[in-house]
């Protein structure tokens, strides 16, 4: 773990650095290639000796899949909650914990009413934050210069593992009032996890409420979640990055709103309209679709969709979603490579900023 | 020709002057709501508005005014369901919308499938249908489940994270030739096609149909997998077994 970062030519920045002034829609050296879901794979367990369903509950074995990322994908970020479940987990649902090749996933829901909701006094000892916190601490040792993203499923996304997709979104039309008293209850649930990745050492936190047009309206996100968010987005702590799957262009605008400071999105979303429609509010990441261009595609589809997505502004190159385990790393490596090239051709612009490499401590001895 | 104005009831009227867009389907509703009785017409509005104790009382009234079950089920609960399916489609509602309404279309079928079995009405056909493995969302699949037995069919319901495996004993099992598969994550779909593979490999690929679908599912990506069809959504998916059944029967 001697290498931190591996620095090429024309990069001043660490990747950790990168990322974060990309977040905020700074002044970069190279536009960011990351993962800020999982990028784990088949490929990447071997290469790390370390596998799925253990890997979840091993802070050890999800620090080394995780750093795959950056290591074999030359990604500059790293994100090792590879699964949905951390909080639901911690709070009783009962979780299936998938095999080698499958996710993990919520078997069986245990909420109906949400005056019987309480978080448990070790909430954040239980094993799913045992391995997620002790990884992020990890990482953040080895890696002091690798952007680490930490994740959080929301109010509404722990709702759906706790009450049941079903219950919980009928229950917006026949019992909103309920619904909105879940959501509050679980909301500090979710603060928690986000100031424990904090504390970890995570750089950013993910936080993902899957309230895309697939499942609610625009104005469901408004009328539930919004104030909400702008809740959260005060009091997060840190970076924060919403994720929400899917079609989500006719909401984008309350997103912004809500105050989040990244929005990782889908590749349903155009990313010319979803600059368009943020304006600079929120930066923007992701795009990359999954099932097409990286699990069935070519390394020379990646790329190529990777250089659309650049061209179109976004501040920084992703996968859309968590890559299906069978992706092969040979696609996942024009993420990278795509961010590069596209760096290189096009500084200096705006955003992409040619400086000399810092000077090396040896460099300043002596010096004003 | 029917007019609208043929349409005893205003819910269902407003509905189909405020949301349809389609000339075909304009005319095939008004056609449809227009030579239903009024009970049927208020079975179907309760329907579209999610009212599911309305439509129990409903139907019950209705079957002891000596309505018959299957002009209940096609004039009232699939025909209301047609509208809300088509204003999902459109983006009118989503699928809180769409639950409640399937909801109330469940109340009033089960007062209707019983006689249904009893009467020897026979099924177009058998689909088994399952989420694929590794994933344990089931909104989509039990809306086309929903959908299918509206629309004529046997459709035995698998469950989630169905193995490759348990797809392939229930086929056997239920002498069943359609199949189909959701899934949510985008994670999860490659397991349709170790699904299929896994049909190949039992030397029972010819003799089934396989439709996919799901929220990231495209129709190029079933075509990858090998899947015979793709379908948007529950009415989708309810058309497209019928022309592979079809197929099939030729």
């Amino acid at each position: 773990m001697g290498e931190q970062f591996k620095r090429l030519s024309g990069e001043w920045m660490t990747p950790r650095r990168r990322f974060l002034s990309a977040l905020y829609g700074g002044r970069v050296d190279k536009v960011p290639a990351m993962t800020l879901s999982s990028v784990i794979t088949l490929e990447a367990m071997e290469i790390a000796d370390a596998y799925f369903p253990e890997a979840h509950l091993d802070a050890e074995q999800m620090a080394r899949l995780a750093a795959t990322a950056h290591e074999d994908l030359g990604l500059d970020t790293v994100m090792p909650v590879f699964h949905s479940q951390l909080e639901a987990d911690a709070l009783d649902a009962a979780t299936w914990w998938g095999t080698v090749d499958n996710w993990p996933a919520t078997s069986a829901h245990v909420l109906h009413d949400p005056e019987d909701f309480s978080i448990p006094s070790d909430y954040l000892k239980r094993p799913s934050f045992e391995a997620v916190l002790g990884a992020i601490r990890l990482l953040r040792k080895r890696y002091p210069e690798v952007a680490i993203v930490g994740k959080v499923y929301g109010p509404w996304s722990v709702g759906f593992h706790l009450v049941g997709i079903e219950n919980f979104l009928m229950g917006t039309i026949t019992e909103p009032d309920a619904i909105r008293r879940y959501l509050e209850v679980l909301l500090p649930a979710s603060m928690m996890s986000a100031h424990a990745q904090f504390e970890a050492g995570a750089d950013a936190v993910m936080w993902a409420d899957h309230a895309n047009r697939e499942l609610v309206s625009p104005q469901t996100y408004r009328d539930f979640l919004l104030e909400m968010h702008q809740q959260v987005t005060e009091e997060m702590g840190g970076p924060s990055i919403l994720h929400c799957c899917g079609e989500t262009t006719d909401r984008i605008d309350y997103f912004a709103e809500a105050g989040w400071d990244c929005f990782h999105f889908e590749s349903q979303v155009d990313p010319h309209v979803a600059k368009e429609i943020t304006g600079g509010r929120m930066s923007l990441m992701g795009n990359i679709n999954n099932p097409t261009t990286l699990f069935s595609g070519t390394y020379d589809d990646c790329y190529q969709a990777c250089m659309n997505v650049l061209e179109a502004g976004v501040d920084g190159v992703a996968p859309e979603g968590s890559v299906p385990l069978g992706t092969k790393m040979e696609v996942l490596q024009a993420l990278a490579d795509s961010a590069r090239d596209y760096s290189n051709a096009h500084r200096p612009d705006g955003r992409l900023v040619v400086h000399d490499p810092p000077p090396s401590p040896s460099d300043e001895n002596g010096e004003a | 020709m029917a007019q609208l104005s043929d349409i005893v009831n205003e819910t269902v009227r407003a509905e189909i002057e405020e949301f349809l867009d389609r000339p075909e389907e304009i005319e095939r509703n008004i056609e449809l709501f227009s030579r239903a009785s009024p009970a049927m017409q208020d079975i179907a509005a309760a329907l579209i508005e999610g009212d599911n104790i309305t439509v129990d009382r409903l139907t019950v009234q209705a079957l002891a005014d000596g309505v018959e079950a299957i002009e209940i089920m096609d004039d009232g609960l699939i025909a209301g369901m047609g509208i809300v399916g088509i204003k999902f489609r459109e983006g009118f509602v989503f699928v809180p919308e769409v639950l409640v309404s399937a909801r109330a279309m469940k109340a009033g079928m089960a007062h209707i499938e019983p006689i249904l079995a009893a009467s020897g009405v026979e099924p177009i056909g058998t689909v088994i249908m399952g989420t694929v493995q590794g994933d344990l969302h089931d909104i989509g699949k039990n809306l086309c489940i929903m959908m299918l037995r509206g629309g004529g069919f046997t459709a035995i319901d698998l469950g989630v994270n169905t193995s490759p495996d348990e797809f392939l004993e229930a086929v056997r099992e239920n002498d069943a030739h359609l199949i189909g598969m959701s899934a949510l994550l985008t994670t999860t779909m490659p397991n349709m096609a170790r699904t299929v593979e896994h049909f190949k490999d039992a030397g029972l690929r010819d003799q089934v149909r396989f439709m996919v679908g799901g929220a990231p599912v495209t129709p190029e990506f079933g075509e990858e997998v090998g899947a015979d069809g793709y379908g948007k959504d529950a009415l989708a998916c309810v058309e497209l077994a019928k022309k592979l059944a079809a197929e099939l029967r030729t």
